[in-house]
């Protein structure tokens, strides 16, 4: 028993797939990608056979939980990761950009004739501009500094919109339009609300694409100017990398998902209010980053997916499922303090390589 | 205890909740053929609002299944947070469940904005005990939610003229502050209560919104404000909790004008809160309180639902029963059950003709009652408008 | 601005109170973050229990009834002691608690920043939902211990017997912990550990136990602030922290986070701005007032009012 437990300590899933992946050669590669993202794309269904129906959500709509709050937190996450856990800066503030979104889809879906995926560009450079207006003159500022004025700008968004009648205060804005048909080849995908399963493989999309475009930078110049940041700032900008830009890029890239995420979220639930947009979400999403295991996508996908659909799974339990999805944080967080799948560590990687060279 | 040691108890706690997890649902393994749910805040910030109110339906119940042991009805806890987003989460789920034939709520009137399409195209009836938010019922209005909507307590609209008339009842110049507590009740019924005093020619000294979504309880800066306005009534429209903390520190500064508030203070926790404060506050509310219904039932309220009656638990007794007299008659689709709702006639706890009328109000009532804090009791004081 | 100006004392008087409050529950935050350079994130939910705390004791121990204890000579003041005591300890023991659950053992692992900051909010939610299951999420009264009545009135303004009670009281707590914490050797400990860790133990210091020592004065201060705000406002809930949390978390940044004085001047300026700003604009942009000044200030002063430059805090 007490070597299982070493051994299930021990084990490290990110590693194991890490080394799986790189020994697959590139079509090996291609077809696992593609059943996995087939596989993801199926999962609305999984509520209605006998052997998934494991996953099904007591009262709540497995397929409509998938969408929010699952993708939803999930691509928030996303997009959080890449200011928290590739450049290291702590924002607590996240949910602003996701109320920049869904308000944008409200006011533009409801008084103009644009439709949700016009809307969406436009969301997502507005939240982008709200990366920058905040940004420049805040990111000169350090850690925990920074926290609590990401998070100031989080209740100063919220609190407007609670005072302003013109976009509904306190009451909110109904009748967001859903967005219109997409004619795909396979034939003709609805959304309203009877189709949660378009909506969900339209966040999926997002998801993939947001990943894709982490993965790329990661590798490239931005990439490794945000690991030069993270690692220590003062020498980054020592040897050249203008930290202040790349802070703002990565802050604004991370707002730019936020604002997709809005503007689905709207457009999905077709009504916007402000109690949707407190502090508690900005936490929930940090909270995902580092329970899944920051700076590493899989990591923070894992736990968008986990702390998202825990709540809705227990919700037999109604009264403590808030009590119990705290002891989870507690327990997972002192048991595996980098998350469930967490990011490579470069220390390790050059501790293990010396001692191998020693020996 | 050694790491390992550690590790293991952790282990093992985590299975227990699990398996706890298991029991519970085992326990829920008793199944009706038929539910009513209720929707309404169970957890968060506002879950002292559902946990009231799901006691008066869980009472009618009770009382229900007693009287049909051969038929009984279940009840499905549709935990919606009272908010927006917590609805958009359970209604879809909830309107596809074909078992709950009618929905007590929602409690909210931001979660039933956001639950009503899902539950107009599942043709799923709600009869809500305290969403008062005017446009619910108003067919012009995105907020509409017929033909599947109902609800017992009057409108703000209602409330707010008869609550502005009853506030400055007496007073021979009467100087008036308003204060809103920011949430969608409170700004709501502000804003009637402010026309109907332009409209009765009171003048309105100033306004303040307090943070009242939120646990805030230092008033000095509003209570300065209306001081230095010079005010002889104040209207706080918002719930009791906070009313109770707000009147307690306006009387503390020596202010010796009058308090008046609506249904969201007509409780007795108002009471409770505010002690002496509270003497001589001026209330409106459509209903009575389940008290006024007598002693034994209110002492049976209790032995059954483990709650003595609180907020609206009259309003949440009576939409129990009127869909469970429709069950009782047989209406078990949403479809026969919702046209039984739309045309059928009731009485109500108190004694009072319940009937909806087109777009969801109870027809033909909507009449408020002016209440008055003497000796530690809301007294009546009768119809006012 | 007519009320400002006509009012101005009475304001200052009451956001004073407010502030100093704020002062107390700031401490919470900013000796933690002293030596752990960690937001201690579930202090609102220490102040919480502190307030519990109070009117358990006054309430269920003492038997005073709400609404009805008017309470005078030797059982006033015991009264109070008792409540003062029951609250700084409840809330003093939480935060021990905290450290052991939520800090311990991701500290000794020497794990990153935020790990810790996650379960001190995992610990946060238990302990406001705890609450909340055995409340009901109702409001709970406290019974009245001090009788409003005015005093006496100064410049137009009002003086409470309540609000002078913290007038007094709560400077005093702030200053003798100054002293503790710069003069006695336990308090030489504590600034030991938030100059250098390494080097602290180095000299000897038991570092588990000066931080436990720092959680429990920070919940002491905590819940002394909770027993005040129950004197003066004479109710709580499950939520109660949340709101005032945030509030005395910013004014530990505005004074600068991590300094003591800071936590002074901070906390006394954040509550005469929330009131000032009241007043001026409406309460429902006070809180955007004081965000907007916050970041004004860091910005001419990046480690806000008192704080000096923390060497570089990564993620």
């Amino acid at each position: 028993m007490m070597s299982k437990i070493s051994s299930l300590k021990n084990f490290n899933l990110r590693d194991k797939g890490a080394a799986f992946w790189a020994g697959l050669n590139l079509p090996q590669r291609a077809i696992f990608a593609v059943a996995m993202i087939f596989l993801a794309g199926a999962l609305p269904f999984a509520g209605d056979h006998s052997f998934t129906n494991f996953l099904n959500t007591p009262i709540s709509n497995f397929a409509d939980v998938l969408v929010y709050p699952v993708g939803m937190f999930v691509l928030m996450s996303l997009g959080l990761n890449i200011v928290v856990g590739k450049s290291g800066m702590l924002d607590l503030g996240y949910v602003a950009f996701f109320a920049i979104g869904a308000y944008s889809m409200a006011i533009f879906g409801k008084y103009t004739h644009l439709n949700t995926w016009e809307i969406l560009p436009i969301g997502i450079g507005f939240a982008m501009l709200a990366g920058v207006l905040l940004g420049i003159p805040t990111l000169r500022l350090r850690g925990d500094y920074l926290a609590i004025v990401t998070m100031g700008f989080g209740e100063i968004v919220r609190i407007t919109a609670l005072n302003t009648q013109k976009i509904g205060g306190p009451n909110g804005m109904a009748n967001v339009p859903n967005p219109p048909s997409i004619h795909t080849p396979v034939g003709q995908l609805d959304f309203n609300i009877m189709t949660p399963n378009s909506f969900y493989w339209f966040v999926l999309v997002l998801i993939l694409l947001t990943i894709w475009m982490i993965r790329r930078l990661s590798v490239r110049r931005p990439g490794r100017a945000w690991e030069a940041i993270r690692q220590d700032e003062d020498a980054a900008e020592l040897m050249g990398v203008p930290t202040l830009r790349y802070k703002i890029w990565s802050f604004v890239l991370g707002a730019g998902v936020g604002g997709a995420a809005g503007v689905v979220y709207a457009s999905k639930t077709l009504y916007v209010s402000p109690e949707a947009f407190t502090f508690n979400i900005s936490v929930l999403i940090l909270s995902c980053i580092v329970f899944g295991g920051i700076g590493n996508i899989w990591g923070v996908v894992l736990g968008g997916v986990f702390l998202a659909y825990l709540p809705e799974r227990i919700r037999f339990i109604s009264n403590a499922r808030q009590l119990v999805f705290g002891l989870t944080l507690i327990v997972i967080m002192n048991f595996r303090p980098d998350g469930i799948l967490p990011r490579k560590k470069r220390e390790k990687i050059l501790k293990s390589k010396s001692e191998a060279e020693v020996k | 205890m050694n790491k390992k040691t550690k590790i293991g108890v952790a282990l093992a706690a985590v299975a227990a909740l699990v398996s706890g997890g298991a029991v519970a649902t085992s326990a829920h393994a008793v199944t009706y053929k038929y539910y009513i749910a209720y929707q309404g805040p169970l957890t968060g910030d506002n879950k002292q609002t559902g946990l009231d109110e799901i006691a008066g339906v869980k009472y009618a119940l009770a009382l229900y299944n007693k009287a049909h042991p051969t038929a009984q009805v279940g009840l499905k806890q549709v935990d919606d947070q009272g908010s927006g987003p917590g609805a958009s989460v359970v209604a879809p789920g909830t309107a596809k469940d074909k078992t709950i034939l009618a929905i007590v709520g929602p409690a909210f009137s931001g979660a039933s904005v956001a639950s009503f399409p899902y539950y107009k195209a599942a043709g799923l009836p709600l009869i809500s005990p305290s969403a008062t938010r005017v446009t619910l019922t108003d067919p012009a209005s995105p907020d509409f939610g017929g033909p599947v909507f109902h609800r017992l307590p009057s409108k703000d609209d209602k409330q707010g003229p008869a609550l502005a008339k009853f506030a400055i009842q007496g007073v021979k110049t009467p100087v008036v502050y308003v204060v809103n507590d920011q949430s969608s009740y409170g700004t709501g019924l502000d804003g009637y209560v402010q026309s109907a005093l332009t409209t009765l020619g009171a003048k309105i000294a100033g306004k303040d919104s307090v943070d009242g979504t939120n646990t805030t309880l230092d008033f000095s800066a509003t209570i300065s404000k209306i001081k230095n306005g010079a005010a002889n009534v104040v209207i706080y429209s918002g719930y009791y909790a906070q009313a109770a903390g707000f009147v307690k520190q306006l009387r503390n500064s020596g202010y010796t004008g009058i308090f008046a508030s609506g249904d969201g203070t007509y409780d007795p926790g108002f009471i409770d809160g505010a002690g002496d404060a509270a003497e001589g506050a001026r209330l409106t509310a459509s209903s009575a309180v389940f008290q006024d219904a007598g002693k034994a039932i209110s002492a049976d309220f209790k032995k059954v639902t483990g709650n003595a009656p609180g907020t609206y638990a009259t309003e949440d007794f009576d939409a129990a029963n009127i869909i469970l007299a429709g069950i009782a008659k047989g209406n078990t689709t949403r479809a026969k059950l919702l046209a039984y709702i739309n045309t059928g006639s009731w009485t109500g706890l108190m004694g009072n003709k319940i009937k909806f009328d087109k777009n969801g109000d109870t027809a033909g009532a909507g009449f408020i009652n002016g209440f008055l804090v003497t000796g530690g009791t809301i007294i009546s004081k009768g119809q006012i408008g | 601005m007519h009320t400002l100006i006509s009012q101005f004392w009475q304001l200052t008087f009451s956001g004073a109170v407010q502030g100093l409050i704020y002062v107390l529950i700031s401490l919470g935050y900013t000796m933690v973050y002293g030596v752990l350079r960690m937001i201690n994130f579930a202090n609102s939910e220490i102040f919480m229990v502190g307030t519990f705390a109070t009117i358990v004791m006054s309430r269920d121990i003492l038997g005073h009834q709400p609404n009805s204890a008017n309470l005078h000579g030797f059982t006033l003041l015991y009264s109070m002691f008792f409540c003062l005591l029951a609250s700084m300890l409840a809330s003093g023991l939480t935060a021990v608690v905290v450290e052991l659950v939520a800090y311990r053992r991701l500290r000794s692992r020497g794990t990153n920043r935020l790990a810790p900051l996650i379960s001190a909010i995992g610990i946060s939610i238990v302990l406001s939902e705890s609450v909340s299951l055995l409340t009901a999420g109702r409001a709970v009264i406290a019974p009245e211990l001090l009788h409003k009545s005015s005093l006496f009135t100064v410049l137009g303004a009002n003086i409470r017997v309540d609000q002078l009670l913290v007038f007094i009281v709560a400077p005093i707590m702030f200053f003798s912990l100054q002293r503790f914490v710069n003069h006695t050797r336990l308090g030489k400990g504590i600034r030991a550990v938030s100059m250098n860790e390494e080097t602290a133990k180095l000299m000897g210091v038991n570092l588990n136990r000066v931080i436990s020592i720092t959680f429990l004065i920070g919940g002491l201060m905590t819940g002394a602030a909770a027993f005040f705000f129950e004197t003066v406002y004479e109710a709580t809930k499950f939520n109660i922290g949340f709101n005032i949390g945030i509030a005395a978390f910013t004014a530990a940044v505005l004074g600068g986070i991590g300094n003591i004085r800071g936590a002074f001047v901070g906390g006394l300026a954040l509550g005469l701005l929330e009131t000032y700003a009241s007043a001026v604009l409406g309460s429902q942009w006070k809180s955007i007032t004081v965000f907007v000044v916050l970041v004004v200030v860091l910005l001419f002063r990046p480690n806000g009012l008192f704080g000096e430059a923390i060497q570089q805090t990564r993620v």
